[in-house]
């Protein structure tokens, strides 16, 4: 599901200077992205540097703990098995050693624990503002799911970044200490591990390898389900009306057994896998066993000794455990990358809040405006006004560039080229609330978001108040039916299934409680019935504060009631007048005639 | 959440005791590589006691030998093992797979996909996991226990208590931790689940200017996980605490009492033997099993239940379709009324309507009114709130067809002959062909045997073919949704005038051009839940809806409705 970059080609960028960034993603895109993931990562460590330290300082501290065990314990055998004085004082320091882990362990994972998740939580508080402000221009980059995953999955990997960068040290101290104190209990004994080491370090590469042919073929069976079921879902409608439901689950689950197979063939190769390793360690250590053995006999080593040996050279094979922090940075680091994709979207500049609008009647003013989708001119050098208190209908087949307008009139986007103001002001000098309060959008598929159903109205820059949410619902002829809800206006969203009309309705009144000055109607009542559209239009005049319209419209009637039509063609605008004197076209009225 | 925990853990033992055979499979093989655990620690004690400290190293090398010998054994066992977790996790994943694509089929939903690549496989791994781990914890701590009354059964009476109190301790802490680590996984589902609504929403929050209303509320959720995962970490603490008593503790004590066993005739090669057995072989499969068993055990309850609960699997419709009696109707509507929710305004409101046996119906009116409902209605997927819908010859009788058209990856001709399951001769292929006009993609395709891609297919050609195959069916009644949306004009012509040609061919077409309405003997509009039928020139003098859609608009009308 991910959109890459060529696949979609660089969509709804800014101008000149914004769309740089975009441009250069084609040419260091093996680079860039990567190293500004490193960026991030050495970032976030750098964010929680003090908890990582004393993360490492925990491990180091417990592997120190761990090599100084299996000494101390010989020596305190050697004693209580010779029965001298003395000992009980070893017996103590064992004590100390064998508990002292515990307590570091649970220093260890409450502060990893808690590192990772106020490291999770600082990456997606810091993608969330970052794909908020980007708006459209992220999911234009991202499909949503994409996205989703992005925030939720790849945060979390990378969050694990400190924790795991924190951990390495130890893991690599650990089977070093081993070896050494093989050497110095006595050298033959590192020998005899060194001697065995190679096949362990063989055994390590076959683990690595050995799985992945069949991981891939799993996933590709995996794959071919999930690929006939996008199918079939897609066929819903068919299926469900020809009753072959039963026969369609039979073909996608048609490589099922074949899955299974991989599934089977995974885990024995797994067992195989498992099954050296439960080999080679404990055959290494017998090895160091049997050399301390025949050293013990000559005298040369003490029981304790053996012991201490038998335990060093269980910890000098831990060197698995560094394949393991090596597997979770390159995940952690994969992660990054993705996550530093997502805020290399441009972030459109707004003026300065304090900045406000002069008064005026909201005249909408596009000058030059040109707009590129996909490498494709669909805006090209296009004038158009919106005179104060009046209401322009924009008509045009499909494909013209009718939604594309509307996104640059309202700031959704800005244009590739040319400028549009409001007021006299160009849209990127005002303050984002300032113009969020100006502008009101509506469009023909809302998202209705804010939980409930007021919710959903009063949603926007500022909360406008039951009162005006009431009267905004009015307006759009939303209130009747939200009143018969089971509870009314404070219903929750998903207890309340709605039909195309009634979100329309839901989202014109959303626009109708905010904006101030124009409002962008992007065919935002192709759903309603004419009586409804009716009574939308004249409570639109009536009862709304934004006086100036920009409608896009694909029915005749909608267009008849505006003062005047802007008729696209081609990107350019072909003519503007009235509907009546542009309806003497032929041309303009097979626009309509579909 | 917990009210069905009951119902989860008897799918469990019924799932479980299903696979008697793989379970009694798995243990034997588990009970063969304990001999592992078992032979490292009393090898070492009998190569010491009997070997090196006797001052006879042949006799220590051969108790060694013996030993890795063991391992040998064990080690085939270990990769036994794994077959027999196999026997037990794939057909639960098989299960879950089966589940999930039933469901997504019934419920047209996309978004299984994830739940097929994706959860299925935390729930077989997290399975294989639990699996794994209580079996090798329970089998090695057996090993060892076992090596240690062998060595000397004192011994036991130091290391037992202990671990029995550790372990009770353990088994105390995993149910406020479940239910932490439930807490965990419902705030990070409610992330996903916001920030799915809120990448789905990005336009509007920019349009409305809410961008610091969302930062909040999802922020807020963001904080709430954060919260879930620090009482997590601090429940891992007791965790820790649980893991030193059960084994490090034993070990303290096994020093301790060091000369008190000594004395009670312990040899320094049962005491080695008996370190071995707690450092090497207990205090680590306790570790995995702490580690292991008190998130993953959660983990695999929410998943699986997330993936097989949900509503009950809705019956497949199975209306009896009554023929009209005696009427030359082929569709018949009384009374019908729709809405899709319980307060919402009804889509149809009351509708009659007769289609008689070789009519030709156009149904037109603004988007998202609900002229599909009407072909869902006819077609069978929906049923009305009330009033009746009969078809003649039931559901064998008509054949639907959606704008979004149905083609999946096979041989053409399997994707026309889809609704003709005894096979469609040569000839009547190559006459839809003709009849469609779709030689020309026929031939590009590679012929009738020739394999389809879908995803291939532009949006038209996919039209064709999904045509074709309702051209093809038996069925006599053909219910067009918006289906050559993607044909041009004069192809959409010759489709519908194909299906009306058909003997007895009744047709109802979903108007996506007004010149579906002018070919047709009768139009529905609809207008809201009313609706009005006539012809064509009825309707440009009756109704103002029906002359806006066909662009006809009285000049003296105009202006008139400010």
């Amino acid at each position: 599901m991910v959109w890459t970059e060529s696949a979609r080609g660089p969509r709804l960028d800014g101008r000149g200077r914004e769309r740089r960034p975009g441009q250069a993603r084609g040419k260091h895109a093996r680079t860039s992205p990567r190293a500004a993931g490193d960026q991030l990562l050495l970032d976030t460590a750098r964010h929680s540097a003090a908890r990582a330290l004393t993360l490492t300082l925990l491990g180091l501290a417990s592997t120190a703990v761990a090599l100084a065990l299996p000494a101390a314990l010989g020596h305190t055998l050697d004693l209580l098995l010779a029965r001298r004085g003395g000992a009980s004082g070893w017996v103590l320091l064992c004590t100390a050693l064998i508990c002292a882990p515990a307590a570091l362990d649970a220093l260890d994972g409450l502060l990893a624990g808690t590192t990772t998740a106020r490291a999770t939580a600082r990456l997606r508080h810091r993608l969330l503002c970052h794909v908020l402000a980007a708006g459209p221009r992220a999911t234009a980059r991202f499909a949503p799911g994409d996205l989703v995953t992005r925030l939720v999955g790849n945060a979390a990997d990378a969050g694990t970044a400190p924790g795991t960068l924190a951990g390495a040290a130890s893991s690599v101290v650990a089977p070093l200490g081993g070896i050494v104190a093989l050497g110095l209990i006595d050298p033959w004994l590192a020998v005899a591990f060194l001697a065995g080491a190679p096949l362990l370090a063989l055994l390590l590469r076959a683990l690595a390898r050995a799985s992945s042919d069949c991981v891939a073929q799993y996933q590709r069976l995996q794959g071919d389900i999930a690929g006939r079921l996008v199918e079939a879902v897609g066929g819903a409608r068919t299926i469900a009306a020809a009753g072959t439901a039963d026969r369609e689950r039979d073909r996608v689950l048609e490589p099922l057994p074949a899955l299974s197979g991989q599934g089977h063939r995974m885990w024995r190769v797994q067992g195989r896998a498992a099954a050296q390793a439960v080999t080679v360690v404990p055959l290494l250590q017998i090895a160091v066993l049997a050399v301390a053995g025949l050293r013990l006999n000559q005298g040369l080593l003490s029981v304790g000794d053996l012991l201490a040996a038998s335990r060093y050279a269980v910890l000098a094979t831990g060197i698995g455990m560094l394949v393991g922090h090596l597997n979770a940075a390159v995940r952690a680091r994969t992660a990054a990358g993705r996550l530093a994709d997502v805020l290399s979207v441009p972030l459109p500049p707004y003026g300065p809040d304090v900045r406000r609008l002069p008064p005026g009647d909201g005249t909408l003013e596009l000058r030059g405006v040109g707009a590129v989708r996909g490498g494709r001119h669909i805006l090209r050098d296009l004038d158009l006004v919106v005179p104060g208190g009046t209401s322009l209908a924009v008509v045009g087949r499909s494909g013209t560039g009718k939604s594309v307008l509307a996104a640059l009139a309202g700031r959704l986007a800005d244009p590739d080229s040319g400028v549009v103001t409001l007021d006299g002001v160009p849209l990127p000098r005002l303050g984002h609330d300032e113009l969020r309060r100006a502008v009101g959008y509506a469009f023909e598929r809302p998202a209705l978001l804010g939980g409930t159903i007021g919710g959903t109205v009063a949603f926007g820059v500022s909360d406008p108040g039951p009162d005006a949410v009431a009267a905004a619902a009015r307006a759009a002829c939303a209130d009747g039916f939200v009143r018969r809800l089971p509870r009314g206006y404070a219903t929750p969203c998903a207890e309340a299934p709605l039909s195309g009309g009634e979100a329309q309705r839901l989202g014109l009144a959303r626009a109708f409680a905010h904006a101030g000055r124009v409002l962008i109607l992007d065919d935002a009542t192709s759903s309603l019935d004419t009586v409804t559209e009716h009574e939308v239009a004249t409570a639109l005049v009536r009862d709304v504060a934004a006086r100036t319209r920009l409608v896009v419209a694909h029915r005749a009637s909608t267009a008849a009631r505006a003062d005047a039509v802007a008729w696209l063609e081609g990107g350019r605008v072909r003519a503007v007048g009235t509907h009546e004197s542009l309806w003497r076209c032929a041309a303009y009225r097979a626009v309509f005639g579909g | 959440m917990t009210t069905d925990t009951p119902s989860l853990i008897r799918r469990g033992v019924t799932f479980l005791a299903a696979h008697r055979r793989a379970i009694a499979r798995l243990t034997a093989w588990s009970a063969v590589e304990a001999a592992h655990t078992f032979a490292m620690g009393y090898a070492l004690a009998k190569a010491l006691d009997g070997g090196f400290l006797a001052g006879k190293p042949g006799e220590g090398l051969a108790w060694l030998g013996l030993a890795a010998l063991a391992v040998v054994v064990g080690a085939f066992g270990t990769g036994r093992t794994y077959r027999g977790v196999a026997a037990l996790v794939e057909p639960l994943r098989d299960r879950l797979v089966g589940r999930v694509v039933t469901r997504a089929l019934r419920e047209a939903d996309g978004a299984a996909v994830s739940r097929l690549t994706h959860q299925v496989e935390i729930a077989r791994d997290t399975f294989a996991g639990l699996v794994m781990v209580s079996r090798s914890f329970v089998f090695t701590a057996a090993g060892a226990l076992v090596g240690l009354c062998l060595l000397a059964p004192v011994l036991l009476v130091v290391v037992a208590p202990p671990l029995v109190l550790g372990l009770g301790l353990f088994l105390a802490t995993l149910r406020p931790l479940a239910r932490r680590q439930e807490t965990f996984l419902a705030t990070d589902e409610a992330i996903a689940q916001s920030l799915g609504e809120v990448s789905g929403g990005l336009r509007d929050i920019t349009a409305g200017g809410a961008e610091p209303y969302v930062r909040e509320q999802t922020g807020a959720l963001v904080d709430a996980e954060f919260r879930a995962s620090l009482a997590l970490a601090r429940w891992s603490v007791l965790r820790v605490v649980a893991l030193a008593v059960a084994g490090r503790l034993p070990l303290v004590l096994l020093l301790v009492t060091t000369p008190w066993l000594l004395d009670r005739g312990v040899t320094p090669g049962a005491l080695v033997g008996a370190l071995a057995y707690l450092t090497q072989s207990l205090l680590p499969a306790l570790q995995a099993l702490v580690h292991g068993l008190g998130a993953s055990g959660s983990r695999l309850a929410v998943v699986i239940r997330r993936l097989t609960d949900g509503p009950p699997l809705p019956p497949p419709p199975a209306v009896e379709w009554a023929p009209p009696e005696s009427s030359p109707a082929a569709v018949e509507l009384r009374g019908v009324t729709f809405s899709y929710g319980e307060h919402a305004e009804p889509v149809l409101r009351d509708l009659d309507l007769v289609v008689p046996v070789g009519g030709r119906l156009a149904v037109v009116g603004p988007s998202g009114v609900g002229k599909s409902t009407l072909a869902g209605l006819v077609a069978g997927l929906l049923e009305p709130g009330s009033g009746e819908v009969r078809v003649a010859g039931g559901r064998a009788g008509r054949v639907l067809i959606p704008q979004e058209a149905y083609v999946f990856s096979g041989t053409l001709a399997d994707n026309l002959g889809y609704l003709r399951p005894d096979g469609v001769p040569d000839h009547e292929l190559h006459a839809a062909a003709d009849v469609l006009a779709m030689t020309e993609l026929v031939d590009r395709l590679g012929g009738f045997g020739a394999p389809v891609t879908p995803a291939e297919l532009s949006a038209g050609e996919r039209q064709r073919i999904a045509l074709a195959r309702a051209y093809l069916a038996p069925a006599r009644i053909a219910v067009l949704d918006e289906a050559t949306c993607h044909l041009d004009a004069e192809a959409e012509a010759r489709v519908e005038s194909a299906f009306a040609r058909r003997t007895d061919g009744t047709l109802i077409v979903i108007a996506h051009r007004m010149g579906s309405a002018r070919r047709a003997d009768r139009v529905l509009v609809m207008d809201g839940a009313r609706t009005v039928l006539g012809t064509h020139e009825e309707l440009l003098g009756e109704s103002e809806l029906y002359r806006d859609l066909t662009a006809v608009v009285r000049p003296d009308r105009l202006g008139s409705t400010p």
